[in-house]
């Protein structure tokens, strides 16, 4: 059993303040029990420190991996949340909680009920009467006017193709009179010799 | 000019800003001390390795969460110490973890009474502190392999700083016996 002032062991595993150690340093040099037990403790720490410590078979290394990384939105909310913000936004929430379930609990005001004459619209008598015949006027005009303008068209058209077909008769009688040439110069030179037959 | 290195503090806050490389630079300087912390608690390299895996995977994921960045060591292993007992739960799920025999390793071997050279000397530790409940052991690990105070301790195990006291002294007292042949033999 130590005398020490304070456990040898607290001493031993430097868990004592500078007071404290000084005072066990003053019994230890005085008190041959504690001298030795003391001494045993050293020893003892001297040959559990004997077991080295080994070196990691394998080191250990990370890569950037948005796997194991969190959202950008879990970092903002784990840095707000680490905040003094979030005082004043679960205050905020619980206020606005408490407005929404007050508004939801409290029943309407009854609003005094007034009676207003609203004027009724005669929607049959106030249009204005179409008859038949104007009805038909209409649509023989429509009809005359998409009929002179299918006729214009088609006028057109034809003297366009009239147009074309004087073009193509002419360009018939420049061909003719040509061709009128030619037969002209080739009975005036003869035929035409054969160099093939003349050989054999 | 002035010089200052870059600290894990650093580190931390450009990792949690998504920078892939600082992360990797810090998971350099941790990667070690991880993983012999794991290897301690589970007495397997294999799954020491996959679990310091999974450990880094988390701590990237979860970054933001630590909101200072001078309680990294005891966060980090915190989410070692979960990993670890996480694996522990499914491959005996019956059980609690507390009565878990100590898993047999490549380094045990007898020490009590028997003569030990001094080249088996780590093996002898290692084999002392199989012989502690899981509890105690993490409880020496943490404390004097990985260096962390009490109340780090406590809050890597969730734990009083009253119970982590209880185990580590507990422990020391068995390890003083198991090793007492060997620091007989002349350990300086």
């Amino acid at each position: 059993m130590s005398c020490s002032p304070f456990d040898l062991k607290d001493y031993f595993f430097e868990e004592l303040d500078g007071a404290e150690r000084k005072q066990v340093e003053a019994h230890v040099t005085g008190c041959r029990t504690c001298r030795e037990e003391l001494s045993r403790l050293r020893l003892t720490g001297t040959t559990l420190l004997s077991l080295r410590e080994e070196e990691i078979p394998r080191r250990i290394a990370f890569v950037s991996d948005p796997v194991f990384e969190p959202s950008a939105w879990r970092r903002w909310w784990s840095g707000f949340w680490n905040t003094p913000a979030r005082l004043g936004f679960g205050s905020a929430a619980l206020v606005s909680a408490a407005l929404v379930v007050f508004a939801l609990a409290r029943p309407a005001p009854v609003q005094p009920v007034r009676l207003v004459q609203v004027p009724t619209v005669q929607t049959a008598q106030a249009a204005p009467e179409v008859s038949e015949a104007a009805i038909q006027a209409r649509i023989d005009q429509a009809a005359d006017r998409a009929v002179a303008a299918r006729t214009r068209q088609l006028k057109d058209e034809v003297a366009a193709e009239r147009q074309r077909l004087l073009m193509v008769a002419a360009e018939l009688e420049v061909d003719n009179r040509r061709q009128h040439a030619l037969f002209m110069s080739a009975a005036e030179y003869g035929p035409p010799r054969q160099p093939a037959l003349e050989a054999k | 000019m002035i010089f200052r290195a870059v600290e894990d503090g650093d580190l931390i806050r450009q990792a949690a800003r998504g920078n892939v490389e600082a992360f990797n630079l810090l998971v350099s300087r941790w990667e070690k001390r991880v993983y012999n912390y794991l290897l301690r608690l589970t007495a397997n390299r294999e799954d020491a390795l996959d679990l310091t895996q999974d450990v880094f995977l988390k701590a990237y994921q979860n970054l933001r969460k630590l909101d200072d960045a001078a309680r990294f060591a005891p966060w980090l292993y915190r989410i070692a110490h979960n990993e670890a007992y996480s694996m522990f739960r499914k491959r005996r799920p019956e059980s609690d973890v507390a009565d878990l025999p100590p898993v047999a390793t490549e380094t045990g071997i007898a020490v009590g009474g028997n003569p030990v050279f001094p080249i088996e000397l780590s093996l002898a530790v290692a084999s002392a502190l199989e012989r502690l409940t899981p509890e105690q052991r993490e409880a020496v690990t943490l404390k004097i392999y990985q260096g962390f105070k009490f109340e780090e301790m406590a809050e890597i195990l969730s734990c009083p700083v009253s119970t982590i006291k209880s185990r580590l002294y507990t422990a020391l007292e068995l390890l003083k016996i198991e090793l007492a042949p060997i620091e007989a033999r002349g350990v300086s």
